[in-house]
């Protein structure tokens, strides 16, 4: 699983620590995100989307959509 | 999509320090530890001593537990700095400290340091219990995961346990909690190794 957490972030010029505080867990785990080094929940996921406004499924996207979905 | 490499963005997109909370969070580990050997072994010496009405044991037990408290205190601080991971070495230190074979032959000294031990360990565990609840999805899967890889690496332990049964000293339940304790901290150190530094799936 991809995704275009990091692009998204830095649009709104956002830290990690900064967006990690946003959605109540830790730098850790947006790093770990970002990296691809672990998927979030459905429940994060979702607190993802909401926060930067988009639908989960265009920040969120499988390896074999060859990255078209990134915005 | 915008570049993504003018010098505002490169700072936003620079990962965030926090080499300063785990250094605070080791040094108030340090301290927590020492405290808690200096005032195990003032209890000790106060309780070898204790029908010596010369010795000053009254003197040593009030530094004992203002140790005591030294050590709690730097656990709260530790704590608070995000270095909850540590607990799990430091209750490994207490339960070998407050191990009551070390109080003497003295049956009132042994229970006291016997309660001691299961006090100090009960806070730890609750304290830790409570830390676990308020974690995050990703450092509570670091927990469980780092506990599962710790029973993994028990196994060979415990089959040479039983292997070289004969040769090793006499097993006790206060070394097998404390061999669990600090085989999970190593799990959590490898699983948070992994997710911070382990190769993308």
């Amino acid at each position: 699983m991809r995704n275009s957490l990091r692009v998204l972030r830095a649009e709104r010029r956002w830290s990690q620590a900064e967006l990690a505080d946003r959605l109540g867990v830790s730098r850790q785990t947006i790093n770990a995100i970002e990296t691809g080094r672990y998927d979030p929940s459905l429940p994060l996921a979702f607190a993802i989307g909401r926060l930067v406004g988009q639908p989960v499924e265009r920040i969120f996207f499988d390896d074999d959509d060859g990255g078209s979905r990134t915005p | 999509m915008r570049a993504l490499h003018s010098r505002q963005e490169a700072r936003v997109l620079k990962l965030d320090s926090s080499a300063r909370s785990s250094l605070a969070g080791v040094v108030w580990f340090a301290v927590a530890a020492l405290a808690s050997v200096v005032g195990s072994a003032l209890g000790r010496l106060a309780g070898a001593h204790t029908m010596d009405p010369a010795f000053p044991a009254r003197l040593l037990g009030t530094c004992m537990l203002a140790s005591f408290v030294v050590a709690g205190s730097s656990i709260w601080r530790m704590v608070r700095c995000r270095a909850d991971s540590w607990l799990l070495p430091l209750a490994a230190l207490n339960l070998a400290l407050l191990e009551p074979g070390r109080a003497g032959d003295a049956t009132t000294w042994r229970a006291e340091w016997a309660v001691g031990g299961v006090a100090a360990t009960a806070a730890a565990v609750a304290l830790f219990g409570r830390l676990l609840a308020r974690t995050d999805e990703l450092q509570r899967r670091i927990y469980i995961d780092g506990a599962a890889l710790g029973l993994l690496m028990a196994l060979p332990l415990a089959m040479a346990y039983a292997l070289f049964e004969s040769w090793l000293p006499e097993l006790r339940a206060q070394w097998v909690t404390i061999s669990l304790l600090l085989l999970w901290w190593a799990g959590w150190l490898l699983t948070s190794f992994r997710y911070r530094y382990g190769t993308t799936p």
